[in-house]
């Protein structure tokens, strides 16, 4: 179902003709994605019909306008990495944002940076590190956008330990509503700048973006201001050496650390300890046992021969419940502060360092890794792609239940051949936000993209973990399952076991999309 | 290897995007956080190299089929490879290979570029891309004292590589470099009119046969001759043969250097002595062709195979170019043995430094596109604080000259080669 000249011609105008595309070339590009293989036995889901690249909050305006006019449905995307950016059916145009790509604003003083969609974490660390501050980063990556977490999408990360996640780190935001009127959301509704989210009047916050945020779904966010925290360490981070390992020495009023511990109780004990001591700058269980191997390879290959020949299983064993953590202090007298109160901690808990893990080369691996989230992909390594189940925003204690169920049913896939086997266990997450007020845990999986029972095995893991977090883990499961695992009835399923969020959740889908028009696949069908 | 045998890559290509980034710890501003010029200009996905292991994949499974912004998406892109060196910060992945192969297919199937074909005729006609006439090639070199290796025997081959032999402009740095190595006593020739292409640039374009053809001639002529060592000032040519010429499977005789490295190794061993001083601070760019694109051809046959369920491992294991190994540090110490100047090092270095642009068959076929990427890098450059960019690379170096002139810009541009000379 291709755009009428009409409309194509209409979107034209709005951001000249070098901005938008039908060609085929371009738009499969778009429809490729992560984990669409779970999904539509092929790398690509629906084509979008058009590809705009709007350049400004104006021509997004344009754009939405034109499409709520002529029954066109739109999907914007930050950075696109994931199913979720994807045309639910035909008939959708992509709203490209990458030319909306700047940092508007820092405020030093109330520490906060005003960001639009193409800005990346990486870009927004460097810049707010220069001034003494920092931001929250979400665990897929400091490749992707802060707008989109912020404002549209889930939000985890290590750092969200003394940084929260990114429902919470959105202040002021300019939003273009489904019917393209515009929106501006807090403080700078009043003209008042970006300093605040809420007000005047109700806060909208919750509506914009809730827990897991409105995919694409409820219109476009053009600029965010994004709050950023106290960063002690260096100006500027000097990492020397050359692809691919870049190291950075370990700044004075820093520690980095992985804890191991004897079981899930004592883990998730150790967890609250910290949160409560307030001593964590990023914390949260990154490394998978079953990935520790590959620490002393070089290759998947070596990696395989490693596992394969029994030397890794101790190792294995010693980092099952295994947790990373940075300390970050403001003086010196701080820092010896918080490695006594984590002594202490290890000591309540029988809790204890890994010796591998003193090496002072790997801590300024691991030191770069949590500070500047950019190893993340290497998930995607050894199998060629992975998969994650569970991951409801809970307390530290229910996501235990997660870490549990997820190993028992990683088995049943792993003996199957569908799966890598890690050792069945990848749980990822515990990064205790806000100090330890929730956190949750994920179960990661390793499939291969490339091989169609693999994939299969893959998509039909996601559903049955997805259909097993409704029935016997309670919280909403993590958002790519909404539709990867149980398609368009996700959230029937879930809404009843949790406060039947799905009926507020299309009315407000209902209220502030009148006409449908923005493409409502991962957010909510308007109708049951 | 054909574009089929890398369709697990694209399918396993996660679109993650971080092949449009410097290896993410190593950005230092928002300014000059990209590193994939392609992108930059195209600003679709598909420009980037992940975008282009789509259209691969697509292309491949008759999803897509040729049109002129399929072509315009694979051609506009200088092969630099700086993406490559970004997804393999994590990935096992080939996009580089990708993209090659990808050209390769298109020349097969009859989707050539205009601009690029008149290249390839000038080059079967007379042995470079350029247009020129073979007769003129070693004109460069007249009045020069140095041996003719087509006639009497020397130690050290120089080779200038077609654009240092054709674009009169540059010379200069030529003939200096065969000043510096007589200097410092070494027993160097040339070819004069009879060197011929090194076939890299055809090969980057999808011209294989090209590759292979001059791969053939050129060792065999060289083995023939009996040098020692080749040495070359073009990073384009010394790319082409530290990678592609292994590839034909012919025994080369002979070591290869980049003049940086050798001018560096007559410093460290006394035979070179830069005493006079040149104030100059200056920032130096690392070209595509002597960093991430110099590693040496690391052969490999095997398969692969799948253990611990879903754990994919090649068979035997596999070494992947991840830009480590190129040549970062000689063109560096050559400059900070100069007395008197100042190295300033821009944003985007080494293996995730930003092209200059004239590289892949661009400046040829995409000229304003060219000369956009190269102005990218002078900006970056000039927020350095440095009076000088600094290259070791004719293709550069001209993209470099067109830019500054174009925009009247001030910046003063050298060879290493002019400045080692004058401090000697
Ligand atoms: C490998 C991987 C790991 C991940 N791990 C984590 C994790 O640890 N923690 C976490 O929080 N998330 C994680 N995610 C999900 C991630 O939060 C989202 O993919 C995301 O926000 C990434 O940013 P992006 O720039 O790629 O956004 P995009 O992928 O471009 O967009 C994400 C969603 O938000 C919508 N959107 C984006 N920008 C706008 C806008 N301006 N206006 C309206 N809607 C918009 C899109 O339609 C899409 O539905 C992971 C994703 C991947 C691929
Ligand atoms: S080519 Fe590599 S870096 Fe680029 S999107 Fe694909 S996986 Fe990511
Ligand atoms: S070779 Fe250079 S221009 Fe081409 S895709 Fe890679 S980084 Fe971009």
């Amino acid at each position: 179902m291709a755009l009428t000249r009409n409309v194509y011609q209409i979107l034209e105008d709005i951001v000249g003709p070098e901005n938008i595309s039908e060609e085929p070339v371009i738009l499969d590009s778009y429809a490729f994605l992560w984990l669409a293989e779970t999904v539509t036995d092929s790398k690509f889901f629906t084509r979008p019909e058009a590809v705009v690249m709007p350049g400004s909050t104006e021509e997004v305006q344009a754009i939405v306008r034109a499409c709520n006019r002529y029954g066109v449905k739109y999907k914007a995307l930050s950075t696109g990495w994931g199913p979720w950016n994807a045309p639910g059916d035909e008939g959708v145009v992509q709203v490209d944002l990458r030319k909306m790509n700047r940092i508007l604003e820092i405020d030093e003083k109330n520490m906060y940076a005003v960001v639009e969609p193409y800005v990346i974490f990486s870009q927004l660390q460097v810049e707010a590190m220069k001034r003494g501050l920092t931001c929250h980063i979400i665990g897929a990556g400091a490749n992707t956008s802060p707008l989109a977490s912020c404002t549209s999408m889930s939000g985890m990360g290590l750092s969200g330990i003394s940084m929260s996640y990114n429902a919470r780190n959105p202040l002021a935001v300019e939003w273009i509503l489904p019917t393209g009127d515009i929106l501006r959301l807090g403080s700078l509704g009043c003209g008042a700048g970006w300093f605040c989210g809420d007000g005047p009047g109700l806060s909208l916050r919750g509506i914009m973006r809730g827990t897991h945020g409105a995919m694409g779904g409820l219109g476009i966010f053009t600029k965010c201001a994004v709050k950023l925290y106290p960063w002690p360490g260096p100006r500027q981070m000097h990492f020397e050496g050359v692809s691919p390992g870049h190291v950075a020495a370990i700044p004075q009023n820093f520690r980095c650390y992985v804890l191991s511990f004897p079981s899930w109780d004592s883990f998730a004990d150790a967890a609250y300890k910290i949160g409560e001591a307030e001593i964590g700058y990023v914390m949260g269980k990154q490394i998978a046992a079953g990935i520790v191997p590959l620490m002393a390879a070089r290759s998947p290959t070596e990696y395989a021969q490693i596992r394969e020949s029994g030397m890794a299983d101790e190792i294995m064993q010693e980092f099952r419940y295994a947790l990373q953590l940075i300390l970050g202090a403001h003086s010196l007298r701080e820092i010896e502060y918080q490695e006594r109160a984590l002594q202490e901690i290890l000591a309540e808990t029988g809790g204890w360092i890994p010796s591998p893990t003193q090496d002072p080369e790997r801590q300024k691996t691991t030191f770069r890794m949590m500070i500047k989230v950019d190893g993340n992909s290497a998930i995607f390594r050894l199998s060629g792609s992975f998969g994650t189940s569970f991951g409801a925003e809970t307390s530290c204690d229910a996501a235990m239940v997660h870490a549990r169920l997820g190993e028992e049913i990683k088995k049943k896939y792993i003996e199957k051949g569908v799966i890598a086997d890690d050792g069945a266990e990848w749980a990822w997450g515990a990064e205790m936000n806000e100090h330890g007020r929730f956190a949750h845990i994920e179960e990661l999986f390793m499939y291969d993209p490339a091989d169609p029972e693999s994939a299969k095995g893959a998509a039909e893991f996601i559903e049955e973990t997805s259909l097993l977090t409704a029935k016997q883990a309670p919280g909403l499961a993590i958002w790519e399952l909404a539709r990867g695992g149980l398609g368009p009835k996700a959230h029937d399923i879930y809404g009843p076991a949790c406060s039947n969020y799905h009926v507020w959740q299309r009315r407000i889908k209902k209220a502030f999309d009148p006409n449908f028009s923005a493409d409502a696949t991962f957010y909510i069908e308007p109708e049951e | 290897m054909a574009l089929l045998d890398y369709r697990n890559d694209m399918q396993r290509c996660s679109r993650c995007s971080l092949c449009k980034w410097p290896p993410l710890a190593q950005i230092k501003s928002w300014r000059f956080s990209n590193v994939c010029p392609s992108m930059v200009w195209g600003n679709f996905h598909a420009y980037s190299a992940g975008g282009k292991l789509i259209a691969a994949l697509s292309l491949l499974d008759g999803r897509i089929d040729y049109s002129d912004k399929f072509l315009e998406i694979v051609y506009q892109c200088q092969m630099g490879g700086a993406c490559d060196v970004s997804c393999k910060v994590t990935r096992d992945l080939e996009p580089l290979e990708v993209m090659l192969e990808l050209r390769a297919k298109c020349v097969e199937d009859g989707q050539l570029l205009p601009a690029h074909m008149v290249m390839i005729e000038s080059l079967r006609n007379d042995d470079n891309p350029m247009g020129k006439l073979k007769a003129e090639r070693g004109k460069w070199a007249e009045g020069l004292d140095v041996k003719d290796i087509t006639r009497e025997k020397a130690d050290v081959l120089y080779f200038a590589g077609c654009r240092y032999s054709f674009d009169q402009d540059l010379w200069g740095i030529a003939r200096g470099a065969v000043t510096l190595l007589k200097k410092a006593g070494v027993d160097v020739g040339i070819s004069g009119k009879e060197e011929a292409c090194c076939g890299g640039r055809a090969y980057e374009m999808g011209y294989r046969g090209e590759l292979t053809k001059y791969a053939e001639h050129n060792i065999e002529t060289w083995n023939t001759a009996g040098v020692r060592t080749v040495v070359t000032s073009c990073s384009d040519c010394y790319g082409t043969f530290k990678y592609h010429y292994p590839k034909v499977g012919k025994t080369m005789n002979f070591e290869v250097l980049h003049i940086t490295e050798y001018l560096d190794r007559l410093i460290k061993e006394g035979k070179l002595k830069p005493t006079r001083k040149v104030p100059l601070q200056v920032t130096y760019h690392d070209p595509c062709h002597l960093g991430r694109l110099s590693e040496a051809y690391i052969p490999w046959e095997g398969v692969e195979r799948k253990v611990l369920g879903q754990i994919v491992i090649q068979d035997p294991p596999k070494e992947f170019r991840r830009g480590t190994n190129g040549i970062y540090e000689p063109p560096r110490d050559v400059l900070k043995s100069i007395p008197g100047l100042e190295l300033v090092e821009m944003e985007r270095i080494k293996e995730y430094a930003w092209c200059c642009g004239a590289g892949g068959g661009v400046k040829e076929a995409y000229p304003d596109f060219a000369l956009w990427t190269a102005k990218e890098r002078i900006e970056e450059a000039e927020a350095t604080g440095a009076e000088a960019l600094v290259t070791a690379c004719p293709w550069c170096e001209r993209n470099f000259r067109d830019a500054l002139e174009q925009d009247g810009e001030k910046m003063k541009l050298y060879n290493i080669v002019e400045l080692l000379l004058e401090a000697l």
